[in-house]
């Protein structure tokens, strides 16, 4: 379920553990450790918890368990383009379960993971707000109304076709420059 | 007393108790998932609807959350209650696969008897079903995580009942998940408990995956004789061999409970290597031949060089049939013995325990969930008698302390006090603590004699002074403590301890105070044992009359001194000098390959018994089967296993108390019924404790205690506690013990595959001061050098032990059996470092 970390994520994991020492080691701490963990690193990603519960003297059982159970942790890095599927009574009527299942089969992921490239990650929502375009999905910050199995490779594509040109572009204005 | 009705029938029960265990009561089931007597009432699973009727609750309630109250009137088979549970059932099993044809918990699954009871019968959910992955839980216990209905059962016995954290729940709401962080081995002894409590097939039972049902089982009452507690167990038996063993519920002794080690080490019953048949020098002969040879020797032997140069040696892990043949042979031909133990000071440690344990002060191991204070010396219940740390942990739940005064890394899954001392200065620490304790009334009411022991206590040591403010802070807490235990082991312990620990519950005891005490002994019937050989002579004597041609035959039964003598080559060697060594086993232990007549004996799962254990409780294990090959071993592998025969093949095989009475007889034609009944009737009749041992067929389920109490004298030196031994402290002297391991060194459950891939590696404690003087870090091999030889081992360092000791598990992948006893004394330059190919 981990993913490799970063250079950057592994710089803040030294700062975190700086910061662990600012708690006392009681376990009533876990919470506001989780929850300064995660400003720094956006996620909970394992080599912190094992982090905290070493610091805290609990299990890693303990620490997992506790931070499962609350809907603010997350345990995958956001991915460039978050996916969220809307999956409220509206978009669940008109089978917004069917779109994210359609996600999760394209990227090879499941509802609340990342992909390995960090592009992609997916989420289901309750209701966003546009009933009326049921179901809805919504990529990075572009709702996407009326949302069909057909139109979900395209959106993925689309997003590759943009990357391919930025990069491109990038490579071209690189060029021009030496 | 609450007074109510439940399905129009009146019943009186104790305040507290709940509805659900009123009606259990009355002997009608309400459904249940989620409460568990053991583990208390948490609502969560809601099967267990019942209608109240009158009284101060109204309508559907459950059974297992309201306390039983005058006046109520209580309907389970109410239509409303029977719909709601039905309901209940239905909605538990949405997500419940399909499974049971490939679940091992079908055929006692809990949950399949409620859905069918329930009468949902046929699903009507079509929806998909939520699914998780399984997690690797090590060799026990096998994960099958789909299956689960959220009773939280799992999780509240391993992290509130028992205190192990590495299991526990995960997640929210629909993905909720028993299980650890990552997959591994389960870190708790008790993880075993799991598969019993689990109430569908979540948790199975590893080692018997697949083998049968329930129904295809003969369940038989038998009990763990993995150590001195003697849990009450229920054995499976399939095809002439155990297949699995489960605790059995006991209100004296295991509660509802039982450890690893217990339920997974039987299978030493149906080992391969099992020795099944009689040998004469190594070669297979008849049972009746080996009798007649083995009577002839001996009656020549003792004709020859007189009954004394018969020398016989008995087993702790003996029933106490066996023990009581071995000393009525004794008797009959004058020989000596029997000799219980290998060690004489542990001989002592545990003679003096049972003449100790009078009846007031003995208490059973539920008992000791009720003290509010618990001084345990010279024990290490994880790795002694598992179980006791249950009792602990519940006795600690409710707001007990427990204080630890031990040399070795005490390990226990709450917290608790450890006074860590070396072995020498444990009787000086004790003797302290009682001496802060017990107030000037008590002292001026002593007898002269116990004044006297009180008075020799040295007033100050830099021992005591060294640990001062532990010392003052437990003398306190027992002060003011109303319930106290005194747990007291009988292994590393010295010779005076036993008794200081008696003499300290005594004055407490007369301080006013409810004290109880509770001692570990090694072996499952070590207590019959020691209540058996008044004034044997010592295994040390006897091996010198050996050398000395004075003994000329030993008699071993069911005893392996190879497994226990601390100095192997003399052993070896002396046993080579005997003219006949008679061997009686159902174990394939090493002295077979010396032996010159053998003879198989049969476990107690074949022969049954009765077994005394620490506390002074006789109890009775009953015979599961008739012994023999398992079929497994005959069958090729075919399924059914199936073999034909006119005979069962390795059904040579007698109750060691038979072949006692048949050498005891002088022709051959001992009756092979009735014998048993001879020998209790002989002991009844020869040993007044057990005048009250009742007949078979009444025999309690809890058995019937026995405490000799102040009546029996086994010790002449009434006054060796005086003066408590004072530790001769030298910086480079080191004491070397060496102990009991949950895992690896108990003889009978080492030989179960299954915990032989529980067992750590080998190894020597030693404190880090000790390590960082001798420049020795973690996982360095040593060579540590005694007088006899020298054991090559890797170094494990901890800072929760006693300085200046080192401590070496009997591990039977290790020949510590060099070290020439199982305590000594070693200076620091015997301990050298050694690279890893280097031989030693
Ligand atoms: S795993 Fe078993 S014991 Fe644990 S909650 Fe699920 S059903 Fe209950
Ligand atoms: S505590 Fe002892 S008697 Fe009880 S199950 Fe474990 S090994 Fe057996
Ligand atoms: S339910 Fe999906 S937008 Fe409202
Ligand atoms: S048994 Fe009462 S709610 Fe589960």
């Amino acid at each position: 379920m981990n993913q490799e970390l970063t250079t950057e994520e592994k710089a803040a994991l030294k700062s975190i553990a700086k910061n662990l020492e600012t708690f006392n080691k009681q376990r009533g701490n876990l919470i506001p450790i989780l929850q300064m963990v995660q400003e720094h690193l956006a996620y909970l990603p394992s080599e912190a918890l094992r982090m905290v519960a070493e610091y805290l003297e609990i299990n890693a059982c303990e620490v997992y368990g506790v931070a499962t159970f609350y809907n603010q942790f997350r345990f995958h890095p956001p991915g460039k383009h978050p996916v969220k599927v809307c999956l409220g009574t509206a978009c669940h009527v008109r089978a917004g379960d069917i779109i994210l299942e359609n996600f999760e089969r394209k990227l090879g992921i499941e509802d609340g993971e990342t992909t390995a490239d960090r592009e992609f990650s997916i989420e289901r929502v309750a209701c966003v707000g546009c009933c009326a375009l049921a179901p809805v999905a919504i990529i990075g910050e572009t709702v996407h109304g009326h949302m069909a199995p057909s139109k979900v490779e395209g959106l993925l594509m689309r997003i590759e076709i943009e990357k391919d040109i930025a990069k491109r572009e990038k490579e071209k204005s690189e060029s021009e420059q030496t | 007393m609450p007074k109510l009705i439940i399905d129009n029938q009146e019943i009186d029960v104790q305040p507290g108790t709940k509805v659900i265990d009123a009606a259990e009561q009355l002997g009608i089931m309400i459904p249940r998932f989620c409460y568990h007597p053991a583990l208390g009432s948490v609502g969560a699973c809601r099967v267990c609807a019942v209608k109240f009727l009158q009284g101060p609750f109204k309508g559907v309630q459950m059974s297992c959350m309201i306390d039983a109250k005058d006046g109520m009137v209580v309907s389970t088979t109410d239509e409303e209650a029977v719909d709601f549970r039905k309901y209940v059932i239905e909605w538990l099993m949405l997500h419940h696969p399909h499974d049971c044809p490939v679940c091992d918990e079908g055929g006692h699954c809990l949950l399949q008897d409620m859905t069918v009871a329930g009468g949902h019968g046929l699903r009507r959910y079509q929806g998909k079903k939520r699914t998780h992955h399984d997690q690797h839980l090590g060799p026990l216990v096998q994960h099958e995580m789909n299956r689960c209905i959220q009773c939280y059962r799992c999780s509240r016995f391993y992290q509130k009942f028992s205190g192990y954290r590495d299991l526990g729940v995960l997640q929210i709401g629909e993905r909720v998940y028993f299980g650890r962080y990552q997959a591994g081995t389960l870190e708790s002894p008790f993880s075993g408990n799991l598969i019993d409590i689990c109430p569908t097939g979540v948790y199975t039972d590893k080692p018997s995956r697949f083998i049968g049902r329930r129904w295809d089982y003969e369940r038989t009452p038998s009990l763990c004789i993995n150590c001195s507690l003697g849990c009450h167990t229920v054995v499976s038996t399939r095809y002439r061999e155990i297949v699995r063993q489960e605790a059995r519920f006991s209100e004296a002794v295991n509660g509802h409970f039982i450890c690893d080690r217990g339920r997974y080490g039987f299978f030493y019953a149906s080992q391969e290597k099992r020795p099944r048949y009689a040998q004469i020098n190594g070669n297979e002969v008849s049972w009746e031949k080996s009798i007649q040879t083995a009577r002839d020797q001996l009656n020549r032997i003792s004709q020859e060089s007189g009954p004394g140069a018969v020398a016989s040696v008995g087993s702790v892990r003996s029933s106490l049939e066996t023990q009581a043949a071995l000393s009525r042979l004794c008797q009959k031909k004058g020989w000596q013995g029997p000799v219980y133990w290998i060690d004489h000071g542990q001989e002592m440690n545990v003679k003096t325990a049972a003449a100790e344990l009078a009846d007031e002060l003995a208490v059973s191991l539920r008992d000791v969930e009720q003290a509010d204070y618990i001084l345990a010396v010279g024990a290490d219940p994880v790795n002694e008698a598992p179980m006791l740390v249950l009792a602990l942990r519940q006795a600690q739940r409710m707001g007990a302390k427990v204080c630890f005064l031990d040399p070795r890394p005490i390990g226990l899954p709450f917290s608790f006090q450890h006074i860590s001392v070396a072995p020498q200065a444990m009787d000086l620490i004790l003797a302290h603590l009682l001496k802060e304790t017990i107030d000037q009334d008590t002292i001026k009411g002593l007898e002269p004699h116990e004044k006297k022991i009180f008075d020799a206590i040295p007033n100050n040591s830099h021992l005591v002074s060294s640990n001062q403010k532990l010392l003052n802070a437990v003398a306190n807490d027992i002060r003011l403590s109303q319930r106290l235990v005194i747990v007291c082991g009988t292994d590393v312990v010295s010779e005076t301890i036993p008794e200081r620990a008696a003499y300290f519950a005594r004055l407490l005891a007369k301080m006013g105070k409810q004290v109880g005490l509770f001692y570990l002994l090694p072996g499952a019937n070590a207590f019959g044992a020691a209540l058996l050989s008044d004034d044997a002579p010592t295994f040390g004597r006897i091996l010198d009359e050996i050398e000395a041609g004075l003994v000329r035959a030993l008699v071993l039964v069911e005893n392996d001194p190879y497994g226990y003598y601390p100095d192997r080559p003399r052993l070896e060697r002396v046993l080579q000098q005997l003219d006949l060594l008679l061997v009686m086993d159902y174990l394939d232990v090493r002295t077979i390959q010396d032996a010159d007549v053998f003879l198989p004996t049969l476990t107690l799962y074949e022969a049954g018994g009765f077994f005394v254990n620490q506390e002074g409780r006789i109890q009775k294990a009953s015979i599961a089967y008739q012994g023999g090959h398992p079929i497994s071993q005959f069958s090729n592998g075919n399924h059914p296993p199936r073999s034909f025969r006119n005979q069962i093949p390795g059904k040579e095989a007698q109750p060691a108390w038979q072949a006692l009475i048949e050498l005891a007889n002088e022709n051959s034609a001992t009756p092979k019924q009735g014998v048993r009944a001879d020998i209790l009737a002989w002991l009844v009749k020869t040993h007044p404790l057990f005048s009250k041992l009742p007949p078979d067929n009444a025999f309690p389920s809890d058995g019937i205690r026995i405490n000799p109490g102040k009546d029996i004298h086994f010790r002449s030196a009434a006054d060796r506690l005086v003066v408590p031994t004072l530790a001769s402290e030298s910086a480079d002297q080191m004491e070397l013990i060496t102990v009991d391991w949950t895992f690896g060194t108990e003889e009978l459950s080492t030989r179960s595959p299954h915990l032989r891939k529980m067992e750590s590696k080998p190894c020597v404690f030693m404190h880090s001061n000790d390590a960082a003087q001798l420049d020795i870090s973690e996982g360095d091999k040593v060579a540590v050098r005694s007088d006899t030889g020298i054991v090559s081992i890797h170094v494990t360092i901890t800072d929760n032990m006693a300085p200046g000791v080192l401590i070496i598990p009997r591990h039977q992948r290790l020949d510590w059996q060099h070290l020439g006893a199982s305590k000594i004394t070693v200076s620091k330059d015997q301990i050298r470092k050694i690279r890893e190919e280097e031989p030693c």
